[in-house]
């Protein structure tokens, strides 16, 4: 089953361009979506999971039209939003319980294997009969993503499900999250860099509404290879350097600044060859389409061989 | 000062940047300029009235300026708590208060920029009201004649005194209960319950003896200026600003320091902190729940596969889940406990109001509960739809948890149909509450018929189904109006304009939503007629519900896309062909069962909105008035046969009536009114004639003799008339009913033009294009006293009947039994007076109980409804006594009967036909006398009594169709009651009756619609002849002593017992209490009966000094003053030369009011001092405390004594 994304386009009553024909195919396995905050990745997520409308274009999972099935998506669909509430007073197995039977398991002994499975796998089988309300933040999020999972979605949307999450948490998460993917379609929207390296296969760049870039991440990574180097400099030079070079980022280290210079060649000996990881390629990325802090240029679509 | 006033600036600028603030202020503009208008007549159809202010007082004027304004700004409540709440509370709503907080800003800054920034915008707000008012007087299309002078103080001195001032108190209380609590919810919970607490608490205020307290203890000051005008006349009210004086200033004071008092106290509690004080009702952190430890191994659990199903079944599951989660939501919640403790509170203050009557109360039988309980809690029980109708929908968006729910597969259909389940089981909780309510209320006062059943039928049966339509329109608007405090106003809106449909000229039931033709329960009948029209009107509103409920569920808000586009488009989406077949299933069924209600409202029955009607009365008049005054003949003699079917509701009158030329002149034709709920199966004359005229829509015939109908001769008129009732009106149609059929002579044919027929009210009139009319004639008048006040067309008839009715009941009419028999499972009664009765006469048939006893040789009997016997003795006992002071007195009862007659309590009356007394089931079968309390009054007994006095004072001498004729009747009838009341009760008891005549009485002038007249002059008004009458002739007799009164009256019932034409009238019977009357009093005859008089008697100070041993000398000063009244209570002031009480009270062990000395003083106009001696220590001093005399303010006619030391 593939999820296919066709010319999605949606800008809102305030003149804001949140999807600009977004095309995407997507197969089973973890895909991430990568892009700064504003550039319409929530809206992307949420126009898939059935919640907004597009303006134009279509977007099918198999053979579900998303936007006029919706009934059958939700079928199928486990959803995990950037932002939600619970009740504060319901005990968290009731009201797993409650959803399950909201997704069709109607059946009292299936419904209760699975919700105890589920809350044994998110790890909240100790704190299952406590109530909603006192439940930290990542316990939240991991009861999300029990919900999310009941019923064995085929499509799986997972909305920034790490900000906010402390390093144990999202090392939790995280673990979680690596064993979907293997019958379903799974998009990891996020602008953390390291989620997406960490777990997905697939990945594409949006920012302003548009996909930069798409592809294998490893791929991505290797394009870059050998085309990445570092230096440390002073504080007062950075400006020197980005006239000259190509600074892709600037980073402290220690207190000292660490900048990173995408070139096809040593640009001089002060700059050391390093092995480039995906952050280096979101920033060569979001920089080499053309995009800078002011002005707008011409987008270039950067379409690593898949 | 500068923090303060950039925080204030603040506030002010964002409301008025808020489209909010406009539509508020819009919404009562145009509330206040369709009121205004509406009650000046701008809209032909529209009859609002406002206030009681009667035809006479201006709509403009301060004083119903006034209530107007007060009313409308009671909504006000609404938008105060939202505003000031809101004002308080954004910041924890959106989250920014630790931004604020941790500003470097002082506490009265901070508050009190805030809390003024609301009120501001709030005052702004109330502006629309007076603008919207004076605009809405200053529409051209107002009645002309309704207004007054527009004066700028009268639309701006409500606003100033009362709107500011109440804006300010509830300001600061819902800005606090924000403030503190941190939630908008108290603000909802409390908004409802003050102004819940506050229409319901107005049936309690009504008690006279809290007034000073009451007055006091209303926070919007209401109760202050209505107890302040209580007595005002029309000039008064058209005239006078509403001074800010007495209890009125008190409670204006009161309130603002009770405001100031809870901005204080807030203020103190309020501090900058991240968690505000723990309340019951405030945001609550949960105790966090320990989280288990990170695990080293990434651990692979198995999910097990589940069968998942999307079907019906699962459906019903996930419906059955999502209910019990709303209903929870709702029920297991402070709130919901905190607003029905507020009901059961109201509900127990309004308990004891059941059925009080003259102060006494009824047996509190469960249909009496169940319509005042119902009645106090509906108002909550439509707040808690109202409210929690939005918060239902709105649940899963508040907790932010919508998007994991409408991603599920869960059906669109599926949460609107839960909470509509879950908001009905709410209120089916309330019914239940009631019900516990009203059997706990009943068992409190001793009574135990609780009759369950009745109480199931009442409140799940009938009110369950009202509440559950209201509750699908309130979430389909909630569902379709995105925005939560807009669906609230609206909800309500709708609501009011529901209940005022009806005087926008919308009267068919067919309109109004949720409507039906209402239902009232007997004892006698049980729900009668009511229930089947219930059931299709339910039928019809069910209907609509239910496509209500599928518009809900396509346009359901699921996700995020709340704009009107994108819901179209989904709604598009969702239509699925079952939801096509079930619309047009739904539409189909709205079609029949509109169109059987419609067939049965319209075609088989007539339906008329009140302007119709009007325009009929108006026609009746405009053609044929010319013929008012033609000679007609005389009916002398009627002979009637009624049959009565009580199950189909119909009844067939035949009968002749024989009647005579008593004119000089020949007649040539005869007009004949007949019912025009008739259908004339026959009509002919004993001679011939022929039909010129049949004016079906009114139901008048013109027919023409073909000789001349000379002076002296006699013919008959043979009728056959039948009423069929056939399904079900807009309004039902009462009379004959399966058990309690109550008809009357109305029925009959009546000859001549009938001025009756007319349109009485001179605004009315004129909206119809006529000139006020007289209400009667002249009291001199020859043509009047040509003809009775009863009957226009009969002087004293001949009568006998023959009533057939079904087996198991018994039909009555005036007359002696002569024959009764059972044939084809039907009861026949032969009835017959041996002596001439008036025109007048009635038909009842019950399944009745009968109660017998005598008196001499007067046969009494009492034919009740099974159950009702609690007074059944009283009122035999009544009758007995009755029968000995008037038959002693005014000489011999003409009839061997007296028949009292129990019928359902469509109506609360009683009333006096020859030897018959229909008496309502309401007044006085239920009464629950306490033989015990001194200001409990026997009203079974006191009614009868005056119901007996009719068969003298109108049944053997009635008054002529003039001015004062009812003073023959109904003042007499009162005296006559008092008479028999003090021989049985005693002198002590007399007074609290008295003392609610003469409120009566003064309340009655301030609502006169035409003009006030004297006594012995009046029109027919209730207020004089009834509250007046009974006042003044209890006076009468106190000065010139109940022998020398029952004298007078005995020598004018001589001279005028079956007085044929011309008739008596009060002049005549004036002469006779003249007569009576010493030369030294005469001055008594004329300011009781021949003009308005009122006194401003004040008892000023008193003080008293011991003389010898228990002897003192009591000094009472005393201000007088005397008014002559004109008939818009315009006054003039006369001199006093007066015979008064004084009085002088003391005190028994037991604190009980001992009379130490009562007499009459001669008194004076002006101040003046009387002294007098009394064994006993003095406590009060006074003068006229038994309210012999019309004073407007009766308060003050009594002091308490200042008792000073050892005397001279």
């Amino acid at each position: 089953m593939e999820l296919r994304i066709e010319g999605l386009s949606k800008t809102y009553p305030n003149g804001v361009r949140a999807l600009d024909n977004v095309t995407l195919e997507v197969p089973q396995g973890m895909f991430g979506l990568l892009g700064p905050n504003g550039a319409g990745k929530s809206t992307l997520m949420r126009t898939l999971a059935t919640l907004q409308e597009p303006d134009t274009g279509s977007a099918h999972l198999g053979d579900i039209d998303i936007l006029t099935e919706k009934d059958r998506l939700r079928e199928t669909l486990g959803y995990l939003p950037q932002e939600f509430g619970l009740y504060p007073k319901v005990r968290a197995v009731d009201l797993l319980d409650h959803f399950a039977i909201l997704k069709g398991i109607t059946n009292k002994k299936e419904r209760k294997q699975v919700v105890d499975a589920l809350l044994e796998q998110t790890n909240l089988t100790d704190a299952r009969k406590r109530k909603l309300g006192g439940f930290s933040g990542g316990m939240r999020q991991r009861f999300g993503i029990a919900v999310a999972l009941l019923g064995d979605p085929k499509l799986i949307i997972v909305d920034e499900p790490t900000a906010g999450l402390d390093p144990e948490e999202r090392v939790r998460f995280l673990n979680l999250l690596s064993e979907l993917g293997e019958n379903s379609v799974v998009i990891l929207s996020t602008h953390i860099v390291d989620d997406v390296s960490e777990l997905c296969s697939r990945m594409a760049v949006i920012s302003r509404g548009q996909i930069l870039r798409k592809g294998d991440p490893a791929e991505a990574i290797n394009d870059l290879r050998g085309k990445i180097w570092k230096k440390s400099i002073a504080k007062d030079e950075i400006d020197a350097y980005s006239d000259r070079l190509n600074v892709i980022s600037t980073r402290l280290q220690a207190g000292s600044r660490v900048i990173h210079v995408q070139a096809d060649n040593q640009p001089d000996d002060s700059f050391a060859s390093v092995e480039p990881d995906l952050e280096d390629v979101y920033f060569t990325t979001m920089l080499g389409a053309g995009r800078s802090v002011d002005g707008e240029e011409a987008v270039q679509m950067v379409d690593s061989a898949s | 000062m500068s923090q303060f006033l950039s925080v204030f600036k603040f506030e002010v600028l964002y409301y008025a940047r808020r489209i909010s603030t406009y539509v508020y202020f819009g919404i009562f503009f145009g509330l206040s300029v369709l009121l205004m208008s509406a009650i000046g007549g701008a809209f032909d159809s529209v009859a609002v009235g406002f206030g009681g202010g009667g035809g006479n007082v201006a709509v403009n004027s301060p004083w119903a300026l006034f209530g107007l304004v007060a009313a409308l700004s009671l909504f006000g409540i609404i938008v105060t708590a939202a505003l000031l709440g809101h004002s308080a509370q954004r910041d924890f709503e959106t989250g920014s208060f630790p931004l604020f907080f941790t500003q470097p800003i002082n506490k009265a800054a901070f508050l009190g920029g805030r809390f003024l920034g609301g009120l501001v915008t709030n005052a702004f707000v109330f502006l629309a009201i007076p603008l919207g008012v004076w605009f809405g007087a200053l529409l051209p299309f107002l009645d002309a004649e309704r207004l007054g002078p527009h004066l700028a103080s009268s639309y701006l001195d409500p606003f100033i005194n009362l709107v500011l001032p109440n804006m300010f108190f509830t300001g600061a209380l819902f800005f606090g209960l924000a403030l503190i609590s941190r939630r908008m919810l108290p603000n909802y919970v409390g908004g409802a319950v003050l102004l819940i607490g506050y229409l319901i608490s107005g049936q309690l205020v009504a008690d006279m003896e809290n007034e000073f307290v009451a007055s006091l203890i209303d926070p919007f000051g209401g109760q202050a200026v209505t107890t302040l005008t209580k007595y005002w006349t029309v000039a008064e009210k058209n005239t006078l600003m509403i001074p800010v004086t007495g209890e009125y200033l008190y409670n204006r004071l009161l309130w603002i320091a009770v405001g100031f008092g809870i901005f204080a106290l807030c203020y103190k509690i309020f501090s900058f902190s991240h968690i505000g004080p723990s309340l019951p009702f405030g945001k609550k952190k949960q105790t966090p729940v320990p989280d288990a430890p990170v695990r080293r191994r990434v651990t692979r659990v198995e999910i097990p596969h589940a069968t998942r199903s999307f079907s019906g079944a699962a459906a019903v599951a996930q419906l059955s889940s999502m209910t019990q989660q709303a209903f929870r939501s709702v029920v297991r919640n402070v709130y919901f406990v905190a607003i029905v403790g507020a009901g059961l509170l109201f509900l127990g203050l309004s308990a004891p109001l059941v059925g009080e009557l003259y102060g006494t109360s009824t047996f509190p039988v469960t249909y009496e509960t169940l319509e005042v309980l119902e009645g106090s809690f509906s108002l909550f029980v439509l707040v808690l739809i109202a409210f929690y109708s939005g918060e239902l929908v709105w649940e899963e968006r508040d907790l932010k948890a919508d998007q994991l729910y409408d991603s599920t597969p869960m059906k669109t259909w599926i949460p609107f149909v839960s909470k509509l389940i879950a908001l009905s089981l709410t209120v089916g909780i309330l019914l239940t509450v009631i019900m516990f309510a009203g059997l706990v209320s009943q068992a409190a006062r001793g009574y135990f018929e609780f009759e369950i059943g009745l109480y199931i039928q009442t409140l799940f049966g009938l009110r369950w189904i009202d509440y559950i339509l209201l509750c699908v329109i309130a979430l389909l608007i909630h569902t379709l109006v995105n925005h939560k405090y807009m669906g609230h106003m609206l909800i309500i809106g709708l609501f009011v304009f529901t209940l005022f449909m009806g005087q926008l000229g919308m009267e068919h039931n067919l309109y109004r939503y949720g409507s039906d033709i209402g239902e009232t329960y007997s004892d006698m009948n049980s729900f009668g007629p009511f229930l089947g029209p219930f059931f299709w009107f339910k039928a019809y509103w069910g209907s609509v519900a239910v496509l209500f409920a599928f518009v809900s569920s396509l346009f359901w808000v699921r996700g995020l896309e709340g704009g009107g586009r994108f819901r179209f488009r989904i709604a598009k989406l969702r239509m699925s062909p079952k939801l096509l077949g079930a619309s047009a299933l739904a539409i189909g069924l709205v079609m029949a069962t509109g169109g059987f209600i419609f067939y049965n409202t319209n075609v088989l029955n007539e339906y008329r909105t009140s302007l119709q009607g009007e325009e009929l009365q108006a026609r009746y008049e405009r053609d044929y008035k010319q013929f008012e005054g033609m000679p007609m003949p005389r009916i002398v003699a009627v002979d009637v046969e009624v049959d009565i079917y009580p199950e189909e509701r119909d009844a067939d009158l035949r009968g002749v009536l024989t009647m005579t030329n008593k004119t000089d002149g020949a007649i040539d034709s005869v007009h004949v009114n007949l019912s025009s709920t008739l259908d004339v199966q026959a009509l002919d004359f004993g001679r011939s004639a022929q039909l010129v005229l049949n004016d079906e829509e009114l139901a008048y015939r013109i027919y023409e003799f073909d000789e001349p109908f000379l002076p002296g001769d006699t013919t008959t008129l043979t009728f056959d008339l039948t009423r069929q009732v056939d399904g079900f009106g807009n309004s039902a149609t009462l009379g004959v009913v399966s058990n309690g059929t109550f008809i009357n002579s109305g029925l009959m044919p009546s000859l001549g033009y009938n001025a009756n027929g007319e349109l009485g009210n001179d605004n009315v009139r004129r909206k119809h294009g006529f000139e006020p009319r007289d209400r009667v004639a002249a009291v001199d008048d020859s043509v009047g006293l040509s003809n009775n006040y009863i009957s226009s067309d009969a002087d004293w008839i001949d009568f006998k009947a023959l009533v057939s009715t079904v087996e198991d009941q018994i039909a009555i009419a005036p007359g002696y039994i002569q024959e009764e028999w059972v044939e084809d499972g039907r009861r026949y009664f032969r009835y017959e007076m041996d002596d001439p009765i008036l025109n007048f006469y009635s038909f009842l048939s019950a399944d009745w109980e009968v109660a017998t006893d005598t008196w001499n040789d007067v046969d009494i009997a009492v034919y009740y409804h099974e159950g009702h016997e609690y007074n059944v003795q009283r009122m035999i006992d009544g009758v007995k006594k009755s029968l000995a002071y008037f038959s002693a007195n005014w000489g011999e009862y003409q009839h061997q009967q007296v028949r009292i007659l129990e019928f359902p309590r469509y109506a609360s009356f009683a009333q006096s036909f020859p030897n018959t007394i229909p008496y309502s089931e309401a007044i006085g079968f239920i009464a629950d006398v306490d033989p015990d309390d001194p200001d409990d009054i026997d009203y079974p007994f006191y009614v009868t009594a005056h119901e007996v006095a009719h068969q003298w004072w109108a049944h053997q001498v009635i008054g002529g169709r003039v001015q004062g004729s009812t003073v023959l009747s109904e003042t007499m009838s009162q005296y006559s009651a008092l008479m028999v009341m003090e021989k049985e009760y005693g002198e002590e008891r007399m007074k609290s009756f008295l003392e609610y005549e003469m409120n009566s009485y003064l309340q009655g002038r301030s609502f006169e619609a035409k003009k006030e007249l004297p006594l012995i002059l009046n029109e027919n008004q209730g207020y004089i002849h009834y509250r007046k009458g009974s006042v003044i002739m209890y006076a009468l007799k106190d000065y010139i002593g109940e022998a020398a009164v029952n004298q007078a009256l005995s020598d004018f019932l001589d001279e005028t017992r079956y007085m044929g034409p011309p008739y008596p009238n009060s002049l005549m019977l004036l002469e006779h209490l003249r007569a009576a009357t010493p030369d030294s009093l005469a001055y008594i005859i004329e300011d009781m009966f021949e003009t308005i008089t009122l006194y401003e008697n004040r008892a000023v100070e008193a003080t008293a000094e011991e003389q010898a041993e228990g002897s003192y000398l009591v000094e009472l000063d005393l201000n007088l003053t005397k008014f002559r009244a004109d008939s818009l209570g315009n006054e003039s002031e006369i001199a006093i030369n007066d015979l008064v009480d004084i009085a002088v009270f003391g005190e028994d062990e037991d604190g009980e009011e001992t009379t130490l000395y009562l007499a009459k003083h001669w008194v004076t106009s002006g101040e003046q001092t009387i002294e007098i001696r009394v064994n006993g220590v003095p406590v009060q001093a006074g003068i006229d405390p038994r309210y012999k005399l019309v004073d407007r303010n009766k308060d003050d006619n009594v002091v308490d004594v200042t008792v000073g030391g050892e005397g001279s």
